[in-house]
């Protein structure tokens, strides 16, 4: 399952332009160090997170994408960078314990 | 023997804070980790010191799955993510160079002042950028991360530390201050 298929069954919004990845797996965190210690490559990451420097956390660790939850407003400095790293950014209203119940339902797991 | 090709991984890894201490006398900076958010201020000879930051983070270190062999990480204070705000920096024209050929750069720090006289050895920053690069698919891709020695004057430096920063508030500050 690639990034688009997540994106069209749960119902995501893509912020930025993407080549679509295969997703392994998924990462929940609101901390940075915690996705550098923890997060595996493909992975989709959930946050809540906007600020533009989970970019670079996403980008060292090679997620398939960041998934912004609870309807946060992502700023433009933010989508611009991640575009350039070609990292996907998602977004959804749906609180984080809702998405990570589709995504689970899905077949996606901790990796 | 043929020599291990190291397959790395993090261990040790231990939550904390990165303090940020600036001396109102001398305007010094100096930092080190800390498992405890302490934002105490305090004297030393002429000095004050005086807490100007203190950002979430992690230690680690890395040790072979093959060999078993440890490489201590306790001296990085954090990775830097260049923002390109000095045209001339090295770091900069570093930056633009690898990222034509598809590499993402990274500045390591080490605590100052120690870092300043002591940089972290370049074979810990291959290592680190091996352990990366070995977390991710590498056909897309790769990490590169070079000594903050080359940033052209770190008081001018606008870029973004991979820390987090303000997680302990409910409100968490829209724009970071430069720490430098």
């Amino acid at each position: 399952m690639n990034t688009k298929d997540v994106m069209e069954k749960i119902g995501l919004q893509a912020l930025n332009k993407f080549e679509p990845r295969e997703v392994d797996g998924v990462f929940v965190s609101d901390m940075l160090s915690d996705v550098m210690a923890g997060a595996k490559s493909g992975n989709l990451w959930v946050t809540v997170q906007t600020h533009k420097s989970i970019v670079p956390a996403a980008n060292l660790v090679d997620v398939s994408a960041v998934v912004i939850t609870s309807g946060k407003e992502v700023p433009a400095e933010t989508i611009e960078m991640a575009t350039k790293h070609d990292i996907a950014i998602l977004s959804t209203d749906l609180p984080i314990f809702e998405l990570v119940g589709k995504l689970y339902g899905l077949g996606l797991v901790s990796k | 023997m043929p020599e291990c090709q190291h397959q790395w991984k993090m261990t040790n890894i231990e939550f904390g804070f990165i303090v940020f201490e600036k001396c109102s006398h001398c305007a010094d900076l100096r930092t080190y980790f800390s498992p405890d958010d302490t934002w105490d201020e305090y004297k030393e000879g002429d000095c004050t010191w005086s807490i100007v930051e203190n950002a979430q983070t992690f230690r680690f270190d890395l040790q072979c799955t093959e060999c078993n062999h440890l490489e201590k990480f306790n001296d990085l204070m954090g990775l830097l993510f260049c923002t390109g705000c000095l045209e001339d920096c090295e770091v900069e024209l570093l930056r633009k160079k690898y990222e034509a050929e598809k590499t993402w750069l990274l500045v390591a720090f080490g605590f100052l002042p120690q870092s300043k006289t002591n940089p972290i050895p370049a074979y810990k920053l291959e290592i680190l950028s091996d352990h990366f690069n070995q977390r991710r698919d590498t056909s897309r891709s790769r990490i590169i991360i070079v000594p903050f020695n080359l940033i052209k004057d770190i008081s001018l430096c606008r870029g973004e530390f991979i820390h987090d920063v303000g997680m302990l508030s409910l409100e968490p500050p829209e724009e970071r201050k430069p720490l430098f």
